[in-house]
């Protein structure tokens, strides 16, 4: 450090000698890890979706075999992609409604002091790991010991359901336990963005005598525009690449009943991981489901408005 | 006027409440209640877990739960730590716990100097090239990289990274969203702050390490605490990765836990899973400020 300190002041110079290549010292780290563990698998992944590699064996170049297989012969695959969409469909109708109503109750100011407690409880689920959620869902359904059975009992209800089970209710489930994780984290980044509207428009509405539900919507929703296209595109991406729940909500890795809870991921996972480690043929899946995720979020961005966030 | 105004307001302080306040008090503390109910009712399966892990294996199933059968100090008499014992002897979790938190701080640690200095750079020191470098940066952010599994691995066992904690601290480094936060965190610190430093002759690793880091500290929780979340959580990428029972982290060992087929030890993994959420309610607790900030922080965005 002292030399280099040294020849600055015989140069007289604002910057040191290299001060050219200097920047670039200080990116390197970031952009070296990027490159190895970003750009890298994509090279990696442009090639093997392309090869019947399996496992650590390289394999021999079969050209668009795997995505054939997988568009016209593969069973699962077609069920996966729709089973992704209907949960992660699931997840933003059911999520980020009740997570704006929530982000409005507690931001009415009659929670003063307590606020801080209710935005705590609501949040500490997402704190959860996935895995804890899932295996917590999993006894809480319960059919013969579980609480929500026991619940329904006490409220006079057919209380005798197979929850675990059943396949009809798999769907139901992931969605239960995803609403009961990420809810909570909604909230706060809604209620943050209501709390940062500025309280004088809310004045100025008031004394042009608009009714709350006017104000609701001619004034709250559009300048939250910007922050709910934000929520909904970070929980579709969440939810099209959620595999903790596909993986342990069910006993046995069996992917729910009938294979019901088998989504995008878990079927890449499965198919790569678990079964004959078709590394190839996982890598075509695999590229398949980021085309969809990656359509999804620019769709979403489009419909409903970038807001801020081109302002990049 | 105003003064007018003024006193009316004092005035009505000592004047007693008409029935109409009065309901509307009344509404208040409804209201009030109703929402805490809710929160409560919204926790229930934590708390239900959290009492359900102190307690001897007979009781975990029952129905209702035993916490509601009986007055408090009467059940409270059956706690006691034996799935934790059964958990840490039979299962190793207290190696599973160590392994969690090494992987974590570790990590943590790289995150915040490797994206630190990035974000400096693209923030406050011009060269060629900066705005399309960041740009490709920030696209990353929006690729689920995740589906592709199978190169990832692959990639991972070239680098020689394979069933080392290694393959998990390094990845997560390369957070392209650090890298964001602090680029605009550095780029709206005042000018003045630095120049002075380099005017007396101070490298930029100094200016860096001397002006920028401690000035940061707020922003620098932020980004520890997201990727603490996210680290301590991850599931699937350990579950590729870690094949050693002994380099197992918590979520792992959950699984490991539960994959027995027949007699599952409910009472390892509702105590496993005890340990596994603890830590970061603590953390949140304490640092209550800095999560929600690295949720809303964007909002400022």
């Amino acid at each position: 450090m002292s030399s280099t300190v040294a020849v600055r002041k015989k140069h007289g110079g604002k910057f040191f000698r290299f001060s050219k290549i200097e920047p670039y010292l200080y990116i390197a780290p970031f952009m070296l890890l990027i490159i190895a563990f970003n750009f890298y698998t994509f090279f990696i992944g442009g090639k093997m979706a392309f090869t019947d590699a399996q496992g650590i064996n390289v394999g021999e170049w079969i050209g668009l075999e795997n995505f054939t297989r997988l568009i016209f012969n593969e069973p699962d695959f077609w069920p996966a992609i729709g089973r992704t969409f209907l949960y992660t469909f699931g997840c933003l109708v059911t999520q980020i409604p009740a997570a704006f109503l929530l982000a409005v109750i507690l931001n009415s100011t009659i929670f003063g002091r307590i606020r801080g407690f209710l935005r705590a409880s609501f949040y500490v689920p997402v704190l959860m790991n996935s895995v804890v959620a899932a295996l917590l869902f999993r006894m809480l359904f319960n059919k013969d010991t579980g609480m929500v059975n026991w619940i329904l009992g006490l409220l006079g209800l057919n209380n005798n359901i197979d929850w675990v089970f059943n396949p009809a209710y798999t769907m139901m489930l992931m969605i239960v336990v995803s609403f009961w994780q990420w809810t909570g984290y909604h909230m706060v980044y809604l209620l943050a963005s209501l709390q940062a509207i500025d309280p004088t428009i809310y004045e100025v509405a008031k004394l042009d005598g608009a009714k709350p539900l006017r104000t609701m919507f001619s004034i709250t929703l559009p300048l939250l525009r910007p922050a709910f296209t934000f929520v909904m595109v970070m929980s579709a991406i969440g939810g099209m690449q959620q595999f903790a729940y596909s993986y342990m909500l069910f006993p046995n890795a069996g992917y729910g009943p009938g294979m019901k809870a088998l989504t995008g991921v878990p079927f890449i996972y499965r198919i790569g991981f678990s079964n004959n480690f078709e590394f190839g043929y996982a890598t075509a899946a695999g590229w398949l489901l980021f085309l969809f995720i990656l359509v999804v979020s620019l769709f979403q961005l489009r419909f409903f408005g970038l807001g801020q966030a081109d302002e990049v | 006027m105003y003064a007018i105004v003024k006193t009316e307001e004092k005035g009505s302080l000592i004047v007693q409440k008409t029935p109409k306040e009065h309901r509307r008090g009344k509404g208040k503390t409804i209201k009030i209640i109703a929402i805490v109910m809710l929160a409560l009712g919204y926790l229930f399966p934590l708390i239900w877990l959290l009492d359900t892990s102190f307690r001897p294996k007979v009781e975990i199933f029952n129905v209702p739960p035993r916490i509601f059968q009986a007055a408090p100090w009467v059940t409270f008499k059956s706690y006691s730590f034996s799935n934790f014992t059964l958990a840490f002897e039979k299962y190793q979790v207290g190696l599973a716990l160590i392994n969690s938190v090494l992987v974590t701080v570790s990590a943590i640690l790289l995150t915040l100097i490797v994206c630190s200095l990035a974000g400096y750079a693209f923030a406050l020191l011009k060269f060629p090239g900066r705005n399309g470098i960041f740009f490709v940066i920030l696209c990353t952010m929006m690729l689920p990289t995740i589906t592709l599994l199978a190169p990832y691995f692959r990639v991972i066992r070239v680098l020689g990274l394979y069933n080392k904690h290694l393959g998990i601290i390094i990845p997560y480094a390369a957070s392209a969203f650090g890298v964001f936060l602090l680029r605009q965190y550095y780029i709206r610190l005042p000018n003045s702050l630095m120049e002075a430093a380099v005017m007396d002759g101070a490298s930029h690793l100094r200016v860096w390490w001397q002006i920028i880091l401690p000035v940061s500290k707020p922003v620098l929780a932020t980004l520890a605490i997201y990727q603490f979340t996210a680290i301590w959580n991850d599931f699937l990428v350990p579950l590729l990765i870690l094949r050693n029972k002994t380099l197992h982290t918590l979520p792992i060992k959950l699984q490991a836990i539960d994959s027995v087929n027949v007699a599952k030890d409910y009472d390892a993994i509702i105590a496993t899973s005890f340990i596994a959420i603890i830590i970061p309610i603590v953390v949140f607790l304490m640092f209550q400020r800095q999560f929600i900030e690295g949720i809303s922080g964007s909002v400022k965005e």
